[in-house]
């Protein structure tokens, strides 16, 4: 399924690094001295059991954690901790394990939503819609209709997301961050609570995603199959400890990853 | 160029060009806008796209297999062909590889014009097997743009190979243009595979003259002309969309709309107002039905005043529809209703425009039927073929019954065989099955007369063609009388008490049922009239519920009655099963169509005890639980006796 | 009859727009955050002391001017101090934060400006206007504070929903009030949005604070015209902002109309003591209507696949 990228990809640029990184709540860690980079253009899998800090770590590189310990690099700039905002300025975008779509607009103000930071003009001139705001209008809506095209979503354009099967909501999720044009897209299991063809319809555009638009993706995913199609790189973690990191293969036949996988199902 | 000239598809886009230049002949919406062409463009495009394929190697007599959705270039792909001499062959998209593989390999396909990606896998999955596939031209480059592209081309490529063309060489269009004119109407226009029941697929061929004179005389029945608007979203490979869709635009010089996607028709529909269309019945059926949830949902004003002149409607809107007289306040009460209720309804529906709807393919519930036309809808039946070119008959304005499907059309002739099969001659009488003379012989009478298959009669009040059974389904009682089983099991299916019925009588003396109640219509019932049961075995035993039933056959027997070519075959005696057909059981098959043949082995006892005349009969019968488990059901039927009606004097046979 | 009845109602509607105005304090935040801001009553409360205490010694628009200013220092600061702390925490903390907010504020803002009864001196004309003189014997009265108040609510009201409804801001403020943390994901810098909102709801006090304290003088008990707002919202919804117009004009039209109409019925029928129905007949009203319509005249319904 992957031939186009291939090792070149994965010794390619370091887009972020994340060095020694350490976040604990209370007295529980939730990561514990990870490092890892993730490089431009490839695909990039995070996985582990439940509470192994995946999510932990995602909100960490998004910003909304900001880790006690370690430093984060992205774009070559070193940083311990920026805001979420900054982090979307910067072309990090996002999608969450239980979907957070603004339930009460339609798809396209969501999506429409993604698109916030790429918006030029002042509130006067979209307030009286004319001249070079219309313009900006219209081409905003032109690019919202492409993912929307991209994702197959049209027959849902109009329609309250809250209204939308489980499925849909997360096209839609995933819509609204292809909006932002982002340099780094992180996924928090895009493909939980769907069917097999639903997971077969997220898996291409996935890979569409990164094929197309070249567009970096670390994706968190349980989905053993999918992470073995899909990735270039497997990160994995188990209870905020890095045990293993290296590609699909060497991965899987790793014994710490074994051993925290069997030890789950015990 | 003359009109009387235009006698092929691409003569007709030329002739439209001049005539209808700067009108849009189709549309399609992308990226959520309406994007539109005009006759002059169309014709533009199509001739780009048939020059870069004639340079790719297309030749006269050549199959181009076309497959996909609705779309423009799809559509413009068939003219393109067509204007060379090659011969389309549509293709159902959703079939799977196998199934393209018998049609490309028995059809000689050359080149294909697909939609995407999906499409353009499938063909490469199988493209070893078919070693005449030199081409595979696509519409949608998405996903496509690392793919080997030796033997694969963007349609827009293709285009822009026969642009380069006219451009470097002047006699280019001349010659394209030569090309067209060396096509006539009995030449074979197209090849449409039909999917029969049995066996492998047989390609209709169908010429020029069949679908243009065809599409004509359509025109004239319906009066369409350049104003209507289409929305064209049933398979290309299917005869209807080839004539809605292709075959009367062309003619009639009307715009063709393509949808955004499979899912957004409904919308696509509203936002152009159809106002011409073709659905069949489970799709009139699945928007009221949507429309009825709606309701149940929405506040109770609203409700009430959706509910109040619904009534309204279906007490006087098919009257006025037909014109009939009708007191001054129902015309009021209409009036007001088309405000509040039924225009906002209909634009929801997407039918404020629609000037006619058809719908044929299987019987339709009469009152779904009566619903449409209550709101004013103008719903009416046809009765087609692909081998027919579509139409054999359709219901004139006016002349609307929810149980016909109307008269020949014009310059259509049909006549009923003494086994009852309707036959007929127009036209559009197919050029016979490519490859297949001898199934061709089988169908098609050396006189020309088709045989549809189709047992029916003509109504005799009306004057209408009833279809009635599958040909093969009819039998006669011993007294020669006809039976057509389904016609009489969709008349008893009508009720909504009754969930399946299975009549039997074919080489016996009289007609008997075996029916099945439906659990929540008359577990309903029985609530209201406070009849305690234990389990669908006691309820559907209870004297009451027989009394119920034995009322509905009786009426239908009545409507038999009425119908002098079914009079002979009322339901003499009737019996309720203790349990529900079911599919696991093998008794209906999974598209619940009762299996008529298994049912009466697996329940003859209950046969042989209704054609002894016993009372009653003891039954038992092996179920599949829903775990999978089996187990033995045992039960006493009791039989009921019920009167035929008498058959009311006929005045004259018709 | 009429007449009376007539300028009865128009009274009514004209305190219903005032209603308006502050129930739209309580719009704008709870719409933007999620918040139902306990505080609204003392921020108008703050705004109108501010306002009096320095109208005192200098011109009107510098007064005017400056309570702008203080109001949006008071949104920087609640939200620098209280909010960026409560960031993705339950509606019930942040609201509980909000009654926090609503009793500092109103013993900041006596400790600062003093707990006497202000006036507010705007300068308005006094006399009363008569209309329709020749529909009705001694035409219609009406108060031409009363008047200008309304004038000048209407089209604050008219400014701050364009506002919020036509730009991208309103589009912000939607998905903040949805999911901050989605919000937040897209780019849209919470903070930013909670100043915007929390400056523009300071705002509205302020001008509420002004009209009520033309009308009844700068004192404690103008931060419990907050209450009054509460019926409002709970017919307007709480998320709409046309619904707390709508919301406000049936309350305020609606409490007249019972005072003069419903009264006297009430008295003679039930022999009772008469009066005091305008305390509580927005409440009866707001409660039936809850039990109808729970979500509002024109608040969303929320309908949600699990």
């Amino acid at each position: 399924m992957r031939a186009p990228s291939g090792p070149d990809v994965v010794a390619g640029e370091v887009l972020l690094a994340v060095e020694n990184v350490s976040l604990a709540f209370g007295g529980v860690k939730a990561v514990s001295g990870v490092s890892f980079d993730i490089r431009k253009g490839e695909i990039r899998a995070i996985i582990g059991p439940n509470g192994a800090g995946k999510t932990s770590l995602l909100n960490i590189i998004n910003g909304f954690y900001h880790p006690q310990r370690g430093r984060i690099t992205f774009k070559g700039k070193a940083r311990s901790a920026m805001r979420p905002y900054e982090a979307a300025l910067g072309g990090i975008a996002r999608t969450f394990q239980n979907v957070a779509l603004f339930k009460g607009m339609t798809a396209i103000d969501n999506i429409m939503a993604g698109r916030t930071l790429k918006m030029r003009r002042g509130f006067f001139w979209q307030l009286i819609r004319i001249g070079p705001a219309l313009a900006e209008e219209v081409e905003q809506r032109r690019r919202v209709e492409e993912i929307i095209d991209f994702l197959k979503i049209q027959h849902v354009r109009k329609i309250q997301v809250g209204k939308l099967p489980y499925g849909l909501q997360k096209r839609v999720e995933l819509g609204r961050a292809l909006a932002m044009e982002p340099d780094l897209l992180l996924l928090d299991e895009p493909m939980a609570g769907m069917n097999l063809e639903e997971k077969e319809d997220m898996c291409r555009f996935i890979l569409d995603v990164n094929a197309h638009y070249g567009t970096t993706i670390a994706l968190i995913e349980h989905d053993m199959g999918v992470v073995m199609d899909l990735s270039d790189r497997v990160l994995v973690l188990d209870h905020g400890i890095k045990i293993a990191d290296g590609k699909p293969a060497e991965v899987q036949a790793d014994r710490a990853v074994i051993d925290a996988y069997l030890g789950l199902t015990h | 160029m003359a009109t009387e000239a235009a006698d092929t598809f691409p003569k007709l886009l030329i002739r439209n060009a001049g005539l209808y230049a700067g009108r849009p002949a189709y549309r399609h919406k992308d990226l959520g806008i309406w994007q539109a062409w005009t006759w002059a463009q169309v014709l533009e495009e199509v001739r780009a796209f048939s020059l870069g394929l004639q340079e790719l190697g297309l030749e006269r007599g050549d199959k181009t297999a076309i497959i996909g959705s609705n779309r423009p270039r799809l559509y413009w792909a068939m003219c393109a062909a067509q204007a060379l001499g090659a011969v389309p062959v549509p293709i159902y998209s959703d079939s799977v590889a196998e199934e393209m593989a018998y049609i490309l390999d028995h059809a000689e396909v050359t080149i294909a014009v697909v939609e995407d990606q999906e499409q353009v896998d499938k063909l490469l999955s199988i493209r070893d097997r078919l070693p005449r596939l030199s081409l595979i031209v696509y519409d949608e480059p998405r996903g496509l743009r690392d793919y080997d592209h030796t033997r694969l081309k963007w349609i827009a490529d293709v285009q822009k190979l026969g642009r380069d063309r006219l451009a470097a060489d002047a006699t280019a269009l001349q010659r394209w243009e030569g090309a067209v004119a060396a096509g006539s109407g009995p030449d074979l226009a197209i090849m449409l595979y039909t999917s029969g029941t049995t066996g492998r697929p047989k390609g209709v061929m169908l010429t020029f003259d069949n679908l243009i004179i065809s599409a004509i005389n359509g025109n004239r029945f319906d009066s369409l002309g350049p104003d209507e608007q289409v929305v064209a979203y049933l398979p290309l490979a299917w005869v209807g969309d080839h004539v809605f869709s292709y075959a009367q635009p062309f003619t009639a010089g009307f715009c063709v709309n393509c949808p955004e996607s499979p899912e957004t028709v409904g919308e696509d529909r509203r936002e152009i107002g159809t106002t011409y269309g073709f659905a069949p019945p489970r799709i009139y059926e699945n928007l009221i039905t949507l429309t009825m949830v709606r309701m149940e949902d929405a506040g109770r004003l609203k409700r009430n005043l959706f509910h109040y002149f619904i009534a309204v409607a279906r007490r006087w809107g098919e009257k006025i529809l037909n014109r009939e007289k009708v007191p001054l306040h129902a015309r009021l009460l209409y009036w007001l209703g088309e405000r509040l209720v039924y225009g906002p309804l209909k634009n929801r529906l997407g039918v404020s425009r629609i000037r006619l709807a058809y719908t044929a393919g299987e019987a339709i519930g009469p009152e779904i039927f009566r619903f449409w036309r209550a709101l004013g809808v103008n719903l009416k039946q046809l009765y087609g073929q692909t081998e027919a070119s579509v139409y054999i008959t359709a219901q004139p304005d006016g002349e609307i019954y929810a149980d016909t499907v109307g008269k020949p059309n014009i310059d259509v002739d049909i006549k009923i065989a003494d086994n009852g099969e309707v036959l007929f001659k127009s036209p559009g009488v197919f050029a016979g099955y490519y490859k297949d003379p001898q199934k061709t012989a089988e169908t098609k009478t050396s006189d020309g007369w088709v045989h549809t298959g189709d047992a029916g009669f003509i109504d005799a009040k009306t004057g209408h063609l009833k279809i009635i059974d599958r040909a093969k389904d009819v039998g006669r009682l011993n007294d020669g009388s006809l039976l057509a089983p389904k016609y009489i099991e969709n008349k008893l299916k009508f009720y909504p008490n009754i969930r399946e019925a299975v009549v039997y009588g074919d080489k016996r003396d009289f007609v008997c049922a075996m029916l099945n109640i439906d659990l929540t219509a008359v577990g309903n019932w029985a609530e209201r009239n406070n009849i305690v049961y234990g389990s669908y075995q006691e309820l559907a035993g209870h004297p009451r519920v027989y009394d119920m039933l034995a009322q509905h056959v009786e009426e239908v027997n009545r409507s038999l009655a009425e119908e002098k070519a079914m009079a002979g075959a009322q339901i003499r005696r009737f019996l309720i099963l203790h349990k529900e057909l079911d599919a696991d059981d093998g008794e209906v098959t999974r598209t619940q169509k009762v299996r008529r043949g298994f049912v009466a082995e697996r329940y003859a006892p209950l046969i042989t005890a209704l054609y002894s005349g016993a009372r009653e009969a003891d039954i038992s019968t092996e179920v599949t639980f829903e775990d999978g488990r089996k187990g033995m059901l045992s039960a006493r039927a009791k039989i009921r006796d019920v009167a035929a009606a008498p058959v009311p004097a006929m005045e004259k046979a018709a | 009859m009429l007449g009376p009845v007539l300028e009865t109602l128009i009274g009514g509607l004209m305190t219903g727009v005032l209603y308006a105005l502050v129930a739209l304090g309580f719009v704008l935040i709870f719409k933007a955050s999620g918040v139902f801001n306990f505080a609204q009553g003392a921020m108008v409360l703050f705004a109108a002391l501010s306002f009096a205490r320095l109208s005192e010694f200098m011109p009107l628009v510098l007064a005017f001017a400056l309570s702008v200013l203080i109001m949006i220092a008071l949104a920087y600061a609640i939200e620098f101090l209280v909010l960026r702390r409560l960031v993705n925490q339950e509606g019930i903390i942040l609201f509980m934060a909000t009654l926090g907010i609503a009793y500092f504020l109103e013993g900041f803002g006596q400790s600062i400006w003093g707990s006497d009864i202000y006036k507010i001196g705007l300068g308005l004309p006094t006399n009363p206007i008569f209309i329709l003189e020749s529909v009705f014997p001694g035409g219609l009265l009406i108060d031409p504070v009363e008047l200008i108040a309304a004038s000048i609510c209407a089209v604050m009201v008219l400014v701050l929903a364009v506002f919020f409804q036509v730009t991208r801001i309103g589009r912000a403020l939607r998905a903040v009030a949805d999911d901050h943390q989605a919000a937040q994901s897209v780019g849209i810098p919470l903070n930013r949005i909670w100043i915007i909102v929390w400056a523009a709801s300071g705002l509205v006090a302020l001008v509420a604070g002004m009209m009520w304290g033309a009308k009844l003088g700068v004192q404690f008990s103008l931060s419990l015209i907050a209450l009054k707002a509460l019926p409002v919202l709970i017919l307007g919804g709480l998320t709409s902002i046309p619904g707390a117009i709508v919301g406000g004009l049936i309350i305020g039209a609606g409490e007249k109309l019972a005072e003069v109409l419903l009264a006297p019925i009430l008295i003679r029928t039930f022999d009772l003591a008469g009066g005091g129905i305008e305390n509580w007949f927005a409440y009866v009203l707001a409660l039936i209507f809850l039990l109808v319509r729970p979500q509002g005249l024109f608040g969303e319904r929320i309908i949600e696949r699990v």
